[in-house]
């Protein structure tokens, strides 16, 4: 028989706001354990959280990007259960009216991977186990998260890549959170159960936890799909249950402990008092969602003419869309530009991460002011390309490197003149060209090309060298 | 009824070790506070939404850091310290 | 009755007495007296003089002081003080000592205020005699064999025993008022979110409020205006609303409506009905007119308070683990057992059985029959007191259905105890104010205490009332207990 995946998601991100959900104290990743804490954050009797209005602009935020209806009014509940690296043993979130729900995310297929909801809530400390002994870190705790909760709409693991990917891209993008998984900014956690094909009955699920990486989703998921699958083909039974995915063994295995008693006794937090955001709060917020990836991906096939995967390379990263958007603002060709930012550009930008920073020596105007050079046909391409290299190391202008009389283009005496030269200098050449080797004939338009220093037109010396032998 | 099973799942939720011999007097305790407590299940009426105690709404704090407390001051009242952490040994 | 405060302040004014010799006297009464009481569980006397002696240097400089400035008194020992130890009387937080102040402690240090020390009282707020403290009860310093009462018993009794000029406690259903009333005392528990609860250790947090208690209304209005105020470490803070209750204090009542809920007197000892009774008359000798009428939604008031008191009571007292402060058990198998150990060593009986009931209730299954049907009880207990405002002023009820019991009772029987909340309650359900005021003597001469209820941040209106009740009344009725400093 033929299974297939069902796969939902609980998506955990750390949003970048300065400071704590519920205090001021740092949300600097990293720090000596414990310096980023204070009274409140480690739960002392008698404090009290107080809300961070960020963290409730950046979580609509996430929710218009993914086609959420915002709440007017929504409130905070008390998670109770005990674990040391939790304060004041309850986590507080939301329970029963979440900030934003009934959204949705499209895969490139075409497909709508339905979000259920997406809510505050406070990050935990760290624990370290060591020789059996527990050490606690608090400088975690009150971390603001939103937690967005997806529908059992997941039928692959490419699915699941590209839905991670794609929250990653919508989240960096309206700037909310820098989804770092290796850092833990970003976690998911994946509910996945299987079924005969063409069943629409749900099979009992597991839920493996706490995963950090889009490499990792993609085995734990095929891995644990396979496990289910052949525990029914056995005669077996899956049972529900909370799993950890093992990266070196790739396995998942039984997570015990923590949760044993699942019950939060949800309530509203006393502490805390109603949110309450008004449509033309949320309008607002609406105008601050910047053009997304795939909306940009769109357009520049559309009013450029790239090809997809172009557009698609430039458009996932929000500094280089913004780069590539201003340095092909007003030139003939955007389509130069994207080429010198892939071609070129990517060559010094190896790791996804130094994508997504996009640290280089130029500015979108000084690219852009070389693109205007080419379309005036001032410079040709290959110096275009070898002087961007130069731009590239230095941060210079394109001026520095290419003078106006460099740029004011070859007469065509003077071309003439060089090419007679060329065919002067290279007898052997000539020859060879006449016995029929055409090749012959670049040996000597290079010629022309580097005595004009890459100032001439190869084709019109290939004519003029042509004429003349002829 | 309250019973000794209800009792141990309460006790394991609240993180108490109610031992063998106080059971019944614990299971007493709560059937007779529970029993008081239905009482409001006598009432006729359903009573009305109750949102927070003055309707409040919107207490926001702006997103401007505010330096730590020292680690020292953090860790001054805890039983164990190791590294900076806070510590639970292992103990047999 | 002349406002202790105000005599105090006059007498470091007209330099009649340092602030030193002030401050030393207390903590002499403190030493004779406090092994009777048993009201304070910490005595900060080397910080007391230190902060006395700033007073005096600022007196011998001819600058201004405030009018609490130099006035010795004592905090509840839920209150948070930086480096003083704060124990809510709980083993599970015997040593720790809060590197954080409370707001109201803030407040009042800032102006002067010199704390003698912390105060007993029932284990984390819990119970109704202060005897749920793990260093023993306080006493009635009318009569040291009866309880001072709870939860701030220790408050009370050190007020009332004249070892301190007044001291703040807090009230989460009644533990500020019933004291105050077996005490022969004045205690103010203020509208929800007046005075910021940012430091007070969290017994029920929609119900908690801190307020003073005082020996004479004028003080508990002082006190009042110089701790209320917003707070934005407090997201329920509001603060005082409208103008210092001192400014209307000692207006006339004449055409005030006083109010009786019929149901505040059932079930009430006869010696209370009558001395509420001959209250009414002295209130309408004031001009007062007194209207009654029925608040029948007050029947579940009792066990609406015990489920959601507890509810969020077992939440709040989740944090004692034993990693970042407080007790710590010996022996352990692991980190779960270590945080089993320490809560079940570290809290009292009381506190477990309310941490139980709380968990209970909020448990699946049980949630909706018991929490979320409190909940909405509530709601009809808030509305059932609006309405009652649309006819009367403030309310005048009895504090407690009795006197203070005699040492030893009131812990027998949980339910029994419970019970004698029927007529605090109410207002912490609500978010009211209420004073509790003394209004007579039992027969065996133990005090007998009536509240003046108002509505939502009308602590003027009560404070009003009760100052004009305490003035026509005088010290046959605000009588002090043989204890104490007396200047």
């Amino acid at each position: 028989m033929k299974y297939e995946m069902v796969a939902g998601f609980e998506t955990h991100i750390e949003l970048a706001t300065n400071t704590k959900i519920f205090c001021s104290c740092t949300t600097q990743f990293g720090g000596d354990p414990n310096t980023h804490c204070c009274p409140i954050c480690i739960g002392l009797p008698g404090t009290l959280p107080k809300l961070n209005k960020q963290v409730i602009k950046y979580a609509i935020m996430a929710g218009l990007a993914t086609n959420c209806e915002i709440a007017n009014i929504s409130k905070m509940d008390r998670k109770n259960y005990c674990y040391p690296d939790l304060p004041k043993a309850y986590q507080i979130s939301q329970y029963d009216k979440p900030l934003c729900e009934h959204g949705y995310v499209q895969l490139s297929s075409g497909k709508k991977i339905r979000l259920t909801r997406i809510h505050i809530e406070e990050d935990a400390g760290k624990l370290i186990h060591k020789r059996g002994d527990t050490y606690v870190d608090y400088n975690r705790g009150g971390v603001p998260l939103i937690e967005i909760v997806s529908e059992p709409d997941i039928r692959s693991v490419e699915e699941a890549k590209e839905y991670v990917e794609k929250l990653q891209q919508i989240m960096r993008f309206i700037g909310i959170s820098d989804c770092k998984m290796q850092e833990g900014s970003m976690r998911c956690d994946v509910n996945i159960s299987v079924r005969p094909e063409g069943s629409d009955k749900l099979g009992t699920r597991t839920e493996i936890k706490n995963m950090n990486s889009i490499t990792f989703i993609g085995r734990a998921m095929e891995y644990e799909f396979q496990r289910q699958v052949d525990l029914i083909e056995s005669g077996g039974q899956v049972e529900q249950q909370t799993l950890r995915y093992d990266d070196v063994s790739n396995t998942t295995s039984s997570m015990r402990g923590k949760e044993d008693a699942n019950d939060y006794r949800y309530f509203r937090d006393p502490d805390l008092v109603t949110i309450s955001v008004t449509d033309e709060e949320i309008d607002e917020l609406r105008k601050q969602i910047p053009e997304l990836p795939f909306q940009k991906a769109e357009r520049y096939v559309k009013e450029f003419g790239m090809n997809e995967k172009d557009a698609q390379n430039i458009s996932k990263y929000r500094r280089i869309a913004e780069f590539f958007e201003e340095a092909s603002d007003g030139v003939k060709t955007p389509k130069t530009v994207s080429n010198f930012i892939i071609g070129q550009i990517f060559r010094r930008l190896e790791t996804e991460d130094d994508k997504e920073k996009f640290d280089i020596a130029i500015t979108a105007q000084q690219l852009k002011e070389l693109v205007k050079l080419i379309d005036e046909g001032k410079v040709k391409n290959n110096l275009a390309k070898s002087t961007l290299e130069k731009m590239l190391d230095t941060g210079k202008s394109v001026t520095e490197f290419i003078s106006e009389s460099d740029m004011a283009g070859m007469d065509e005496g003077t071309l003439a003149e060089l090419c007679k030269k060329a065919v002067e200098a290279n007898p052997k050449a000539v020859a060879d060209y006449k016995a029929g080797k055409v090749k012959a004939l670049k040996s000597m338009v290079g010629f022309v090309m580097k005595e004009s220093r890459g100032k001439a037109d190869a084709s019109a010396a290939e004519a003029k060298i042509l004429e003349i032998i002829s | 009824m309250v019973t000794h099973e209800d009792v141990i799942a309460i006790a394991r939720l609240s993180k108490l070790y109610i031992p063998e011999e106080e059971l019944d007097a614990m299971t007493k305790a709560m059937d007779d506070i529970i029993k008081f407590a239905d009482t409001i299940n006598n009432a006729s009426e359903e009573g009305v939404e109750f949102d927070n105690i003055n309707n409040l709404s919107n207490a926001f704090r702006e997103d401007e850091v505010v330096p730590s407390y020292d680690r020292e001051e953090i860790l001054r009242n805890a039983n164990d310290i190791d590294e900076g952490h806070f510590l639970v040994r292992k103990r047999v | 009755m002349e406002s202790k405060i105000r005599h105090y302040s006059n007498m470091l004014k007209n330099r009649e007495i340092t602030c030193q010799e002030l401050t030393e006297k207390y903590l002499a009464g403190i030493d004779t007296s406090n092994k009777d009481l048993n009201a304070y569980v910490t005595v900060t006397a080397e910080a007391a003089i230190e902060a006395a002696k700033k007073v005096d240097e600022k007196l011998s400089r001819g600058e201004e002081i405030s009018q609490l400035e130099g006035i010795p008194m004592t905090l509840k020992d839920n209150i948070s003080t930086k480096g003083i130890e704060t124990t809510c009387c709980s083993k599970i937080l015997e040593g720790y000592k809060p590197i954080y102040n409370a707001t109201v402690w803030e407040t009042l240090q800032a102006q002067g205020a010199v704390l003698l020390g912390k105060t007993n009282m029932d284990e984390f707020a819990m119970g109704s005699s202060s005897e749920t403290s793990y260093y023993g009860g306080a006493s009635n310093p009318h009569n040291i064999n009866h309880v001072a009462g709870g939860s701030s018993g220790g408050v009370a009794s050190a007020v009332g025993g004249n070892i301190a000029v007044y001291g703040l406690g807090s009230d989460t259903g009644g533990s500020i008022r019933q004291p105050a009333s077996f005490c022969g005392i004045v205690g103010l528990k203020p509208t929800y979110g007046a005075v910021s609860r940012f430091g007070l250790i969290a017994y029920a947090s929609s119900f908690d409020q801190i307020g003073p208690i005082t020996t004479t209304v004028e003080d508990s209005a002082i006190v009042y205006d110089a701790i209320s105020g917003y707070d934005k470490m407090d997201s329920t803070s509001q603060g005082r609303k409208g103008a210092p209750t001192m400014d209307t204090l000692k207006n006339d009542i004449k055409g005030m409506k006083i109010g009786i809920a019929r149901e505040y007197l059932e079930g009430v000892r006869d010696d209370v009905r009558v001395c509420i009774e001959k209250a009414c008359e002295v209130y309408k000798s004031l001009g007062a007119e007194i209207v009654y009428f029925n608040l029948p939604a007050l029947k579940y008031a009792l066990p609406v308070y015990y489920i959601l008191a507890c509810a969020e009571a077992s939440s709040n007292l989740g944090r004692y683990d034993g990693i970042r402060y407080g007790y710590r058990t010996d022996a352990y198998k692991d980190v779960n057992e270590m945080i089993c150990k320490t809560r079940s060593e570290g809290f009292g009986d009381e506190v477990k059985r309310r941490i139980m009931l709380g968990t209970y209730v909020l448990s699946a299954g049980y949630y909706d029959a018991y929490y979320k049907k409190a909940q909405n009880l509530r709601g009809s207990i808030v509305n059932a007191f609006k309405n009652a405002f649309k006819s009367c002023d403030v309310i005048l009820a009895p504090t407690v259905p009795m006197t203070a019991f005699e040492k030893g009772n009131a812990i027998s029987d949980p339910i029994e105890t419970y019970l004698t909340d029927i007529c605090t309650v109410p207002v912490n359900i609500a978010g009211l104010p209420g004073v509790s005021i003394p209004c007579g003597f039992s027969e065996n001469g133990l005090p007998i205490g009536m509240q003046l209820i108002g509505n939502t941040f009308c602590e003027s209106t009560i404070l009003n009332a009760a100052w004009q009740y305490e003035n026509a009344v005088g010290s046959e009725v605000f009588k002090a207990s043989e204890y104490g400093v007396k200047l």
